[in-house]
């Protein structure tokens, strides 16, 4: 006890006194603010100003082809009365909520057998690799690849025909709602799969047998074990999804037929006729609704704490 | 009994998930050698490579005109290369900082990592607004090239963040007590531990900014670079040349991924050789 106070004391005295070794720690923590600063100034500068901007903007006077930095609500009134664009609003969510599922969906399967069935570690990086390999290719290619094949004359159309299964070609397959969560399911269930496969990886597997040997079936031991366990992969890839699909325009104007209006279809339109002010007010909305997205999301689990 | 089922049929849906994930591409792929009367559909009306040589301009007086993306092509790639040294650079520096704990270290990282969350088309229309109100000209090597640092730099400084979380920082305290200056021992000890790490960085780094385009679209200015370009052709209507497009690029960037892998595997068996040599 005496020892534990003295050396305690020691420590304190050693500290008033600036010992070598925290005049090191404090060099080391200047050197480090000086590395980190490069960073921060870009960051500052090319992404929190442009955001503020954004903001502010978003309270100028649109004129017919310009912006006057008076400040009014004018644009922020005309937005949330206008039907049309509280469409948009409800369409990048209801959008985004249908995309979220379709690549759990679809995702979830997948990662079980790679992350959980396989146990051979080659096999496992393999079958990665060729999930990961698409992203290679260009996104606005992947996107455009779509047209062919749900087209009425596209691949899909030609071999359900082909076997004889439909007479007539689906119409409706492109150029639609459909089309565009297809397509954006299959881009991004990838984003879904990875960290999913990442935490089902690293269940002990003698957790299960254990279950296994007390006679739990295997849906008991999915929604009692694994399940909660995966959670933290889902709340990641629901991150990566949900971000992206929210700030979402191409598949939409490339997949829809300018059928589907996200918000960023009209953040893109309204810059294109010069409406700056109301291409703001669309962009913060997106900003609220994507910051409250995570933060519902990471309020699911606490992230930090699982990795 | 059910684990004996569930694992077939896991290995069937396996299957279809990646006919999911690659059909589209097959599809492209197989249209992009369509005859030169057809369209941007089945039937294949003869087999050509017609839309390739379209693509590379020995078609005179095609009905469709050639896509834009000679010129577009070598900007997206100086874009690329520009991205890539700027953010790896600053990517190593930053996570070299985050070594040390030191005083701001929690809202500085959510700062960096803030750059791959945001969505393009919001810090793009900033970057619009900004260089409208400041008088600056937007162009592909400078406004977009700044938002497309903002966007890679994250990433880099993520897998240079992993990479010397596993570091042995002995090594550098043994230079650094036999008296090598800092900077000298950053070069000759940390840099050849951490290249692997830097090359991934790198990797990442050119194919996200390589292939980025909502950054891009506000920002660039009247000189496209490709995506830009690509995206041009999907407001009117498409023909297999697109096609034809799209499997080169793709070609294209499993060359790069092929060179990555080879340069990553003589950096780890020349480590090895090191290694060795030293132990004899």
């Amino acid at each position: 006890m005496d020892l534990a106070n003295q050396s305690n004391g020691a420590a304190i005295k050693r500290e008033d006194a600036l010992s070598p070794a925290r005049k090191r720690a404090r060099r080391d923590e200047i050197q480090a603010l000086k590395l980190a600063a490069p960073g921060i100034v870009w960051m500052t500068l090319f992404m929190v100003l442009p955001m503020i901007m954004v903001v502010y903007v978003s309270f100028w006077t649109q004129t017919t082809f310009a912006i006057e930095p008076t400040l009014t609500v004018d644009s922020w009134v005309r937005f949330l009365t206008s039907p049309t664009y509280l469409d948009s609003i409800v369409t990048t969510l209801f959008i985004w909520i249908v995309v979220l599922a379709a690549t759990l969906v679809i995702g979830y399967p997948v990662a079980l057998l790679i992350g959980l069935m396989i146990r051979n570690v080659t096999l496992q990086t393999a079958l990665l690799v060729v999930c990961i390999i698409p992203f290679w290719t260009s996104f606005l290619i992947r996107v455009i690849a779509w047209r062919p094949t749900l087209g009425t004359e596209g691949a899909i159309n030609s071999i359900l025909i082909n076997l004889g299964l439909i007479e007539t070609p689906f119409t409706s397959l492109l150029f639609s709602e459909l089309a565009v969560i297809i397509g954006m399911a299959q881009i991004y269930c990838v984003f879904m799969v990875g960290p999913i496969t990442f935490m089902l990886a690293r269940i002990d597997h003698s957790i299960i047998e254990a279950a296994r040997d007390l006679g739990a079936g295997f849906g008991k031991i999915f929604w009692r074990i694994i399940l909660p366990l995966s959670l933290p992969g889902v709340v990641v890839g629901a991150v990566f999804v949900s971000v992206m699909v929210l700030g979402e325009f191409a598949t939409a104007a490339a997949l829809s037929g300018r059928k589907v209006n996200m918000l960023g279809n009209i953040i893109v339109s309204q810059v294109g006729s010069l409406k700056w002010a109301f291409a703001s007010v669309a962009g913060v909305i997106l900003t609220i609704i994507i910051a409250i997205v995570i933060t519902t999301l990471l309020r699911i689990v606490n992230i930090r704490k699982e990795m | 009994m059910e684990s004996r089922l569930l694992k077939p049929a896991l290995a069937v849906y396996l299957g279809l998930f990646l006919l999911f994930l690659y059909g589209p591409m097959i599809v492209m792929a197989i249209l992009s050698f369509q005859g030169p009367t057809g369209g941007p559909q089945f039937p294949i009306v003869e087999w050509s490579t017609y839309w390739y040589q379209h693509l590379f301009g020995q078609i005179s007086g095609s009905r469709v005109s050639q896509l834009p993306v000679g010129e577009s092509l070598i900007r997206s790639l100086v874009l690329a290369v520009m991205t890539t040294i700027v953010s790896t650079v600053l990517g190593v520096m930053a996570a070299q900082a985050f070594r040390t704990r030191f005083a701001g270290s929690g809202p500085i990282f959510y700062l960096f990592v803030l750059g791959m969350i945001v969505p393009g088309v919001l810090v793009g229309l900033g970057m619009a607004l900004l260089s409208n109100m400041l008088g600056i000209d937007r162009a592909w090597w400078s406004t977009s090239f700044v938002l497309h640092v903002v966007y890679t730099f994250p990433f880099a400084f993520l897998v240079m963040l992993a990479i010397f979380n596993r570091f042995d920082r002995s090594v550098e305290e043994a230079s650094l007590s036999l008296g090598v200056s800092p900077a000298e021992t950053f070069r000759r000890v940390t840099f050849p531990m951490i290249f692997p790490g830097v090359l991934s960085a790198m990797l990442f780094s050119f194919t996200l900014s390589y292939d980025e385009f909502s950054r891009t679209l506000f920002t660039s200015g009247p000189r496209l670079t490709l995506p830009l370009s690509i995206y041009g052709t999907f407001s009117v209507e498409i023909y297999p040349n697109v096609f034809a497009f799209g499997v080169l690029t793709t070609v294209f960037s499993f060359t790069l991924l092929a060179i990555y892998g080879l340069l990553m595997m003589r950096s780890v068996a020349r480590n090895n050789q090191q290694y060795k040599g030293q132990e004899t």
